[in-house]
């Protein structure tokens, strides 16, 4: 058991079936705005993410970011947010659908994780919890995912 | 030059990746075998794999997704890593269009694509960063180049000869030459609330909350 406790308030996404991925339709905004279009049980992803006080992601680094799976579930979740823009920082960002905010945590595996790799997952954690709206992020690397199985860093 | 260029947006429309497609390869025609391949409408079956495998060139357009490469597009890296290309002096290029206003946001996605050429051992050619994706389409008949598709066609200019030499090049991140601000505003206007009424839906329920029970999935 990676997490000592799974309560039941708690959500846990994982590939128990198909996924289909995100065709860029922004059916999510402008069609059946908050909801995902493709209707194969990952399509409420924005409404999960609006329940959240944490979202704690466990993934196999892929070039510096997530494995195809985490990043298929995260695709399918920009109905979280609005399709309005607005300026943070002197950058364009998206609106908030939902009042609520998360802190967001990322746990990254894998055998050879090269130092370029961990700055880019760096950036690219910081840049998603902008987008996000996160009250916090944190990022922790692992060589194995049964260092991970052993127990995550919170 | 057998040159390969990949297109990874997943849009069952036209997309900002295919105009921006139509902008450059007339840019690097010149004698060049070139095939265009989007992942998402074309079977990779292996002759299309082998002809990238054995291509001089490889030119990845896409968008970027949750300031990264679409997952759909991970996918494919991961496939055509496992192959193995032979040749190692492939050149690997990117153009990489977001939907906010300054191109600077690729970045991240640029190095991950940094990254799979090394995994590779295929050589970095060079990476461009695209802001104000949708903005695009709306100005198509304005000549590349020129007014607010100025600083796009300086881009693409200078990719463009990168890759008929061969040579890599900096990262380039370009903004529409249009100001920022308009730009903030006619997202709404001519892009959102458009698409919406097509739907039949009124600007208020662009904001509606979800608000059913979660279910463990
Ligand atoms: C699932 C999804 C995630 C996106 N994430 C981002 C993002 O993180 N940053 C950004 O600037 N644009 C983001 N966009 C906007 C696209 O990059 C933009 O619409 C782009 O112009 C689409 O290009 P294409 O027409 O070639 O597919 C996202 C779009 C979708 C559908």
């Amino acid at each position: 058991m990676i997490y000592p406790q799974i309560d039941d308030g708690d959500v846990v996404i994982s590939e128990n079936s198909a996924i289909r991925n995100c065709i860029g339709c922004f059916g999510c905004w402008i069609k059946t705005p908050g909801k995902c279009v493709l209707k194969d049980g990952y399509d409420n992803m924005g409404h999960i993410f609006s329940q959240a006080d944490n979202v704690i992601i466990i993934s196999r680094c892929c070039y510096g970011g997530y494995s195809p799976f985490v990043k298929n579930v995260l695709d399918r979740s920009i109905s979280f947010l609005l399709p309005f823009f607005q300026t943070k920082n002197n950058e364009t960002h998206h609106k908030k659908r939902y009042k609520n905010t998360f802190k967001f945590i990322v746990h990254f595996y894998g055998e050879n994780i090269t130092s370029q790799e961990t700055d880019i997952a760096h950036s690219l954690i910081k840049a998603n919890a902008v987008n996000l709206h996160a009250n916090d992020s944190k990022v922790f690397f692992y060589h194995s995912f049964d260092e991970i199985a052993k127990g995550v860093q919170l | 030059m057998q040159i390969s260029i990949i297109n990874g947006s997943p849009k069952l429309g036209k997309s900002t990746s295919d105009l921006i497609l139509e902008y450059l390869t007339p840019l690097i025609s010149d004698n060049n075998a070139i095939e265009i391949y989007n992942i998402s409408k074309t079977e990779m079956n292996e002759q299309r794999l082998a002809y990238i495998e054995n291509s001089g060139v490889i030119i990845f357009a896409f968008p970027l997704y949750i300031d990264s490469i679409p997952s759909h597009l991970l996918e494919f890296l991961i496939q055509l890593e496992k192959r193995q290309f032979s040749d190692k002096n492939t050149m690997v290029y990117c153009i990489v269009n977001n939907g906010f206003y300054e191109g600077r946001q690729n970045y991240i996605a640029i190095e991950q694509m940094k990254i799979w050429c090394a995994s590779n051992h295929l050589k970095w050619g060079q990476g461009v960063g695209v802001g104000a994706g949708e903005m695009l389409p709306f100005l198509k008949d304005i000549p590349l180049g020129h007014g607010p598709n100025k600083n796009l066609g300086n881009a693409l200019k200078r990719l463009s000869l990168n890759i008929l030499s061969a040579q890599s090049g900096e990262t380039l991140f370009i903004s529409p030459n249009w100001p920022r601000f308009l730009w903030k505003i006619e997202s709404s206007q001519f892009v959102w609330y458009p698409r919406a009424k097509t739907n039949g839906l009124k600007r208020s329920r662009l904001y509606d909350q979800v608000n059913n029970a979660v279910s463990n999935k």
